[in-house]
């Protein structure tokens, strides 16, 4: 499904790893698919970024990229915190998890939450970041 | 010698025979008596018996229902039954239902029971010391399993790092500032990634929980074949699924088995070959899924066609890693599935898989 326009063009990635947040930062430049990029080292920075600025929609991200490996709050517990937020954001914002899992059950449980688009292993590829893009989002 | 602590529990309606046993075996054992089968199953709460000796015929419960009565509640005491008279009827009760070792006739030879008793002592301490082993083992593979998750999962993404940096080196136009060493560091990388993934794949093989769900072979083997052409896309792919019907089986040991199988037939093409190409036909109904995959690549030896699917097995011109048709093989035996591979030198390989179609759960 495409979802509505959401014109703030930021993705925000979601990483406790710093080398892979430096990459995949890279990566998302090389794309030229985003204005900004928000960086979060953590689910709960993450978290408290979104709350913080759900008046200010051009603040928002339109796409998050999120890790699923992270001390304290795994990805998965971070979408548990995620869908109480607003539906008027979490509707527009599309979320793809990002993971060198090759474990089944985790390939399974990302594809069969509904916030997720879709699961997309590391390294990340522009070639596979551009196409989740076009289709879920109007480009 | 016997230990003194071996714990005998004789249980009999008749005072004097309780007399009895306790003066001739109270110097070699622990000994404990009941005068009813109630009485028994106190002390059976109480003390940690080993031995359980009953006589058949007591007033109310009978030597082999009072065993059978405690079959779940105390399985761990060896039983032997005593009677005074040979009832073929209670002895193959006793056998079939009461879990019984010995059976002994009345009046007994101090001499049988005695070796009887000693008997039976082994058979608990060989039925606990088994106990203890197999705990001890499931405890030990749990840890195995613990840990080769986790040394996977760490051990991998640095490494999924190092090849993320080498994409970006590519993409910057760096890949070839510095000789040749961008190339080996990113093929480097992707042999020990290969290598984690094939150990890991046959580990978690090895489990032996197979599991029924819902495969979609469409879906599947374009995923596959998108996942493993993209280093090299020269090889043309005729993909041919005729799937009508639901098809349950344990989705993850077949995308393991297609993806090997797939794997191989790019890498194992001929670099002279102008038009790769492989022929994957699929043909699914109600009893089976049938597989062929066939490709116009090296072909293997004669000889060796025997030992593919051996563990370590590798070709001296190829470097595999001598895992996948292995892992193919012990998964397909997992999830009851059959494999036929025909190839000749000249012409390329044909697998052809047959794997039940099994039912949802």
């Amino acid at each position: 499904m495409v979802k509505p326009l959401n014109p703030s063009k930021i993705v925000m990635l979601i990483d406790d790893n710093d080398i892979d947040l430096k990459i995949n930062g890279k990566i998302v430049d090389f794309t030229k698919l985003f204005n900004d990029t928000v960086v979060c080292r953590s689910g709960e920075e993450a978290l408290s970024y979104l709350k913080q600025h759900l008046t200010k929609p051009d603040l928002l991200p339109e796409f998050i990229l999120l890790d699923i490996q992270m001390p304290e709050m795994s990805g998965f517990e971070f979408l548990e915190q995620y869908k109480k937020l607003p539906a008027s954001f979490t509707e527009v914002c599309i979320i793809a998890m990002l993971s060198s899992t090759l474990d089944f059950s985790d390939i399974q449980r990302a594809e069969a939450n509904p916030y997720v688009a879709k699961l997309l292993k590391k390294p990340l590829i522009p070639a596979v970041l551009l196409e989740v893009v076009k289709e879920n989002l109007h480009r | 010698m016997d230990t003194p602590s071996v714990k005998v529990l004789y249980i009999d309606d008749e005072e004097h025979n309780l007399q009895a046993f306790k003066a001739s075996f109270r110097r070699q054992y622990e000994i404990y008596t009941a005068i009813s089968a109630a009485e028994g199953l106190k002390i059976l709460q109480n003390i940690d018996i080993n031995v359980i000796i009953a006589d058949q015929k007591m007033p109310e419960t009978t030597g082999v229902q009072f065993f059978k009565s405690i079959k779940d509640s105390f399985p761990d005491p060896i039983r032997i039954l005593l009677t005074g008279y040979t009832d073929i009827e209670a002895l193959a009760d006793a056998i079939n239902h009461g879990d019984v070792y010995r059976y002994i006739t009345k009046p007994w030879s101090d001499l049988e029971l005695h070796n009887s008793i000693k008997n039976a002592y082994d058979a608990y301490k060989a039925k606990i010391d088994l106990r203890n082993k197999v705990s001890e083992l499931e405890k030990t593979n749990d840890e195995l399993n613990r840990f080769i998750y986790s040394i996977s999962h760490e051990l991998r993404a640095p490494l999924v790092s190092v090849i993320g940096i080498v994409n970006l080196v590519k993409m910057e136009g760096l890949y070839n500032s510095s000789g040749e060493y961008w190339n080996l560091i990113e093929i480097c990388s992707n042999k020990l990634d290969f290598y984690i993934q094939k150990t890991l794949q046959y580990y978690k093989n090895n489990k032996n929980v197979a599991e029924h769900s819902p495969v979609e072979f469409k879906g599947l083997v374009s995923e596959l074949i998108s996942l493993y052409s993209y280093s090299d896309k020269d090889t043309e792919f005729n993909v041919n699924i005729n799937q009508q019907v639901a098809f349950y089986n344990d989705a993850f040991r077949i995308e393991v088995i297609l993806g090997n199988l797939i794997n191989n037939a790019i890498k194992y093409q001929k670099s002279t070959e102008p038009n790769k190409f492989v022929n994957i036909d699929i043909d699914v109904d109600l009893q089976r899924a049938e597989i062929t995959i066939s490709d116009n690549g090296i072909g293997i030896l004669n000889d060796h066609l025997e030992k593919i699917f051996n563990q370590f097995f590798k070709s001296k011109n190829h470097h595999g890693s001598g895992l996948g048709l292995f892992i193919v093989k012990e998964a397909l035996t997992r999830i009851n599935g059959k494999i036929e591979v025909t190839s000749d030198l000249a012409i390329g390989t044909t697998f052809k898989i047959t794997i039940p179609n099994g039912k949802a759960t």
